[in-house]
């Protein structure tokens, strides 16, 4: 393991006289925290992983980049770029580092206390289609290596002619047949296709926010719901009704599992699966009983959940322990009703089912978003990553801004 | 008597001039704003900006073709990061194009000429099968 670099670490965190990172008054916390901001300026980041030293690995639509905080004042005084992979997914598994970018994942290997990996980077697997919607290819490890990866649908809700007024849907959808879901991979092995990989989980339109539990042992994902009933059937459908109705759904991923895309979307006003719009709905018409499993949540309409980090309950409060941090991104599909989201919300669970409302647990982040367009707002969380001492790290999409919410003493 | 019948006649030009507008502005809403959002800029890396770009300054017929026939084999749509394409709307009538693509033109185009009805119905013409 990497015994070097934590030592490195610990002497740095003990040395004296440096003045700590300031606390963000933007970001709206629940008393206790605090959050500070330990870099900006990466540009469009997503998602991130921090190791057991604290160093800092960010994953972006500019590359990729590792931050390093070397007199333990909170911020990040070190910042290299690395690798040629330009994308969302990372993630720490052992002395290996996985990225993906919109066709493959990949890994680098990290050795003793370097901060970016000298090691050429590896292929585990590649050749996924390039696509423009939903095609990032975020992933998940298990404790055994095992790899998930979200392959996104490249559609809205499989119409014939894709957000098109009026266009049925295809039935069955072809779609399924190489996105839509979840694929499993043997996470060690290198240089596979997407044949290689086995249909794990299906009826899946994007779950960008996809984690394993190591408590529980399981997959879970945050995935993103259908857009524009209204646009598409405006007999039946207003623009409140596509600003409000169709769920971000949270659901625990299980072998074999069909969670319902494109024929059906969750519907918060009714609190019911209903059968979609392409497929024959009219807007109230409930699907099947029992063929799709119900959200565990069901979170508001175009949030967009962009990551998903579960916590073990060190550093924070009782109340945080096994629950799960959800980064909504924010819409731009409500307009034109007030966009929503841009926060960060904290689920709490019991052996990995809800055991609670949810509540707001960042919030601010966005400030005022001027003429209703995502674009202005200041900043939206994107990436989620659990520290060595229980800190939640959180990355921007706007700016590149990484923070630190930690709880008690700073 | 007849300077009361011109100025009615060109209050019921501005009534309509107004109307049109205001039909424009709410077509837009209707068909186009979810995309391109209330400001025309669209949303970064989903859908493109309108706003001050060459389609709404530039050739009205080309414009009325582009919203015709949509993104999916355009030219545009290789060099565009966006990852949403544009669906066609030939189902909408050569009126409300029309007025759309007025609005659009007028308050993103830096007040680019109108669109009259006749060069939505040039352009359709020029689809295959006419419509």
């Amino acid at each position: 393991m990497r015994s070097a670099k934590l030592l490195v670490s610990l002497a740095i965190t003990m040395s004296a006289g440096v003045a700590p990172a300031a606390e963000d008054p933007a970001l709206k916390l629940p008393a206790g925290f605090t959050a500070t901001v330990v870099h900006e300026g990466l540009g469009a980041a997503r998602h991130l992983a921090v190791d057991s030293a604290g160093d800092i690995y960010v994953a972006g639509r500019n590359g990729l980049m590792a931050l390093r905080d070397t007199n333990g004042d909170g911020k990040a005084d070190v910042t290299t770029p690395f690798g040629d992979v330009k994308g969302t997914g990372v993630q720490l598994h052992g002395n290996w580092l996985y990225v993906s970018d919109n066709v493959g994942v990949y890994r680098y290997a990290l050795k003793n206390d370097e901060l970016a990996p000298a090691a050429a980077r590896e292929t585990v697997v590649s050749g996924f289609p390039m696509e423009r919607q939903h095609a990032d290819k975020t992933f998940a490890l298990d404790d055994k290596g095992t790899l998930y990866v979200n392959v996104g649908a490249p559609s809205n809700s499989c119409q014939q002619n894709d957000r098109q007024e009026g266009s049925p849907g295809h039935n069955p959808c072809p779609i399924l047949e190489k996105y839509g879901g979840v694929w499993v991979f043997d996470g060690s092995k290198l240089n596979q296709t997407p044949a290689d990989g086995r249909r794990f989980a299906t009826g899946i339109r994007n779950a960008v926010a996809i984690e394993w539990n190591a408590s529980q042992k399981a997959l879970y994902a945050v995935i993103h719901g259908r857009d524009s009933l209204d646009t598409l059937f405006p007999a039946l459908y207003q623009a409140e009704d596509n600003a409000t109705r169709t769920a971000e759904e949270f659901h625990k991923l299980v072998d074999g599992g069909n969670y319902g895309w494109p024929y059906t979307y969750w519907d918060t006003r009714l609190s019911q699966r209903i059968v979609a719009p392409e497929y024959g709905g009219d807007a109230k018409k409930t699907a099947e009983k029992g063929k799709y499993p119900d959200p565990l949540v069901a979170f508001p309409a175009h949030w967009a959940p962009n990551d998903l980090a579960f916590h073990d309950g060190k550093g924070l409060p009782a109340s945080y322990r096994g629950g799960a941090f959800i980064a909504f991104h924010g819409s731009w599909n409500r307009a034109p009703e007030p966009q929503a989201g841009y926060k960060v919300v904290f689920q709490p669970l019991k052996d990995g089912k809800p055991s609670g409302t949810y509540e707001v647990f960042a919030d601010g982040f966005a400030g005022t978003i001027e003429d209703n367009n995502p674009r202005n707002a200041d900043y939206r969380p994107v990436g989620l990553a659990v520290g060595p001492d229980g800190s939640l790290y959180i990355a921007d999409s706007q700016k590149g801004r990484i923070w630190r919410v930690s709880h008690g003493k700073k | 008597m007849r300077a009361g019948v011109l100025l009615l006649g060109m209050l019921g030009m501005w009534a309509n001039h107004a109307r049109g507008a205001d039909e424009g502005q709410r077509l837009y809403g209707r068909h186009c704003l979810s995309c391109h959002q209330a400001d025309g800029y669209g949303v970064p890396n989903m859908q493109p900006a309108i706003t001050g770009g060459p389609w709404v300054q530039g050739d009205p017929r080309a414009l009325a073709m582009f919203v015709l026939t949509g993104g999916f084999d355009s030219a545009q749509r290789k060099e565009s990061e966006s990852h949403n394409v544009m669906p066609p709307f030939a189902q909408l009538p050569d009126a409300d194009l029309a007025a759309i693509l007025t609005f659009i033109r007028e308050k993103f185009g830096k007040g680019a000429s109108p669109v009259g009805v006749e060069i939505v119905a040039a352009a359709r013409s020029e689809l295959p099968g006419g419509k």
